[in-house]
């Protein structure tokens, strides 16, 4: 068998499904349990390709219900374990996710954004960052990355296990069409060479467990003040944390700002060009871009905000992220404008012919 | 003269498509008469179908789905069009563009007159960029998968991070896993800006065919 996936650097040109594929071996997951579904099916094909050589194993299951209920079952078993999905498979996940959400599982998804509701077009979107952060009957206790590009895909990736079985949330690697198809270079590496501990698994239900030792792992509370009390200190424990996991990206922002143009992912590549094209021009134009969706940079986002005349929300759906922005801002005074494209990709062009629409009001 | 049947085949992403567009232009230039066809339903989201137009105006004859035609793309749109069944029968050179690994290859016996066909040279596009095709024994293991491969091409980049260096290095390895397959190198390929420093032919006297590039506007 071989030893390491990657030795050294690696420069690589690859799509980001393949990243992400062979990011997941680099952080030493054991199994992906997955349900195939565009557009994140070459994680399960490259996976599938590279496991066998590495001891590593797959498992196709019925439906992504199954998926995310076996991603569970295999972390409670002591192994690191996956997900990967889209959409409608995102959907039908909510409910594993928020049963590990509930009992602190630690598990990774990657959601491969396409666009909806339901069913809808196999492409591309930013439609599930609502569902993402704040899907299940919950509060919404998970944490979210949001990449912007292959090397993100790969640091972010190898990040997240790390993150889930640290803090012991449901940690997601949010993607999205473009992002799984596109072709990039980057530098693939061996994160324990560079430095990066990467934690270890542990056993907490069945064989392998610490003989004497028992875990009561529940679902299920019988009063009302029982689910409160372990609702409030999942939040306590969450807004203490928060800090730790907090990421963001600000791109020109250090003076007075007529326009600062909030945008996430993908479509904070359009943003960053945009700034950079505008400030040749002249204009007074930055760009803040949160990289967790969840915790959000709040404190971050609020002094910067207040340095611009006008925001501006560019996203690949209708105000999705934008609700979590104006939580994030409330109570202060503030004018925003919007370029809202749901399931549609935003280029640079189109933010710059907005941001000089509203400088000339 | 002989004509040119050329089908391109390779790993997932390893510039199929651009290289064999390429192909068909290259030929079209020293005035032949080109059909290029686009076989690609392993993956149909990139494929040369959003570039059907641009490359008639090419005159290129282009055998592809117009994504108007069709609804949806990736698992929706992988049928074969009728008139692709026919591609071999038209005349002059031809160039088939194939989806990806084994089960790309297969496409070809469902062309009429494509089985047992010895005018059809099937070449295997290599970038060493690829990981798994980034070794010499990666490259044979994965060309004797495919099975009936007449040539290997060196197409290894990195996107905008290519340099003439990563370029000759895939010459390099390309040439050793060529010569424990005994399959020939047909060329190399290389962006046209790199035209300057790099000449006629690479390190190991393997003929440049230059790039344009055509495929990052296909992306949808």
């Amino acid at each position: 068998m071989a030893e390491k996936p990657i030795q050294g650097e690696k420069r690589v040109f690859m799509t980001g499904n393949e990243v992400i594929a062979w990011a997941t071996v680099a952080a030493q997951a054991d199994v992906m349990y997955g349900y195939p579904i565009t557009p994140q099916n070459e994680i399960m094909h490259y996976w599938t390709r590279l496991a066998p050589k590495y001891g590593k194993t797959f498992l196709q299951t019925e439906d992504e219900l199954s998926a995310g209920f076996t991603t569970i079952g295999g972390v409670l078993a002591g192994r690191k374990c996956f997900t990967a999905t889209a959409g409608p498979g995102n959907t039908l996940m909510q409910e594993p996710f928020s049963m590990a959400e509930m009992m602190r599982i630690p598990i990774v998804a990657i959601i491969q954004q396409r666009g909806g509701p339901s069913t809808a077009t196999v492409i591309y979107s930013q439609q599930e960052v609502t569902l993402t952060t704040f899907g299940g009957n919950g509060e919404g206790h998970r944490i979210v990355y949001s990449p912007s590009n292959h090397q993100e895909l790969f640091d972010y990736t190898i990040k997240s296990f790390n993150t889930a079985w640290k803090y012991r949330f449901p940690t997601f690697l949010l993607g999205d069409g473009y992002q799984a198809k596109m072709r990039e270079p980057l530098v693939m590496y061996d994160p324990e060479e560079r430095g990066i501990e990467l934690i270890k698994p542990e056993v907490s239900l069945g064989n392998g467990m610490e003989k004497g030792h028992y875990n009561h792992l529940r679902n299920t509370f019988n009063t009302e003040e029982e689910l409160y009390e372990i609702i409030m200190s999942m939040q306590e424990e969450y807004e203490r944390i928060a800090p730790e996991i907090i990421e963001y990206q600000e791109y020109n922002c250090d003076d007075d700002l007529d326009v600062l143009i909030i945008a996430h992912g993908v479509v904070s590549r359009a943003a960053q060009e945009a700034v950079s094209k505008l400030r040749d021009e002249g204009y007074k134009v930055g760009h803040f871009r949160p990289i967790t969706l969840r915790p959000f940079p709040e404190q971050e986002l609020r002094a910067t905000a207040q340095r611009a005349k006008k925001l501006l929300f560019v996203e690949s759906a209708y105000g999705q992220m934008a609700k979590l922005v104006k939580e994030a801002l409330f109570g202060l005074q503030l004018e925003a404008e919007t370029l809202y494209r749901p399931g549609v990709g935003i280029t640079s062009d189109e933010v710059i012919e907005k941001v000089k629409a509203i400088s000339q009001q | 003269m002989k004509r040119v049947i050329e089908a391109y085949i390779g790993e997932y992403a390893s510039g199929k498509s651009e290289v064999a567009i390429n192909r068909a232009l290259q030929l079209k230039a020293l005035g032949h008469e080109v059909t290029l066809v686009d076989l690609d339903t392993v993956e149909p989201f990139y494929t040369l179908r959003p570039l059907k137009k641009r490359l008639e105006d090419e005159q290129l004859r282009v055998i592809a789905w117009d994504p108007k035609e069709i609804m949806g793309f990736g698992e929706t749109g992988v049928l074969m069009k009728p008139e692709m069944r026919w591609a071999l029968q038209h005349q002059g050179d031809i160039i088939l563009d194939i989806g990806y690994g084994v089960q790309g290859a297969k496409i070809l016996d469902t062309l009429e007159g494509g089985v047992g066909n010895n005018e059809i040279r099937l070449y295997c596009v290599i970038n060493i960029g690829r990981p798994m095709t980034s070794s010499v024994d990666d490259i044979t293991e994965y060309v004797k998968n495919i099975g009936g491969v007449d040539g290997l091409i060196n197409n290894s980049h990195l996107g905008e991070h290519t340099d003439i260096e990563f370029i000759q290095a895939g010459s390099d390895i390309i040439k050793e896993a060529s010569s424990i397959l005994n399959i020939p190198v047909i060329a190399t390929t290389a962006d046209e800006k790199f035209r300057p420093q790099l000449g006629t032919k690479d390190k190991n006297q393997f003929e440049v065919r230059y790039l344009q590039r055509w495929m990052p506007s296909a992306l949808w």
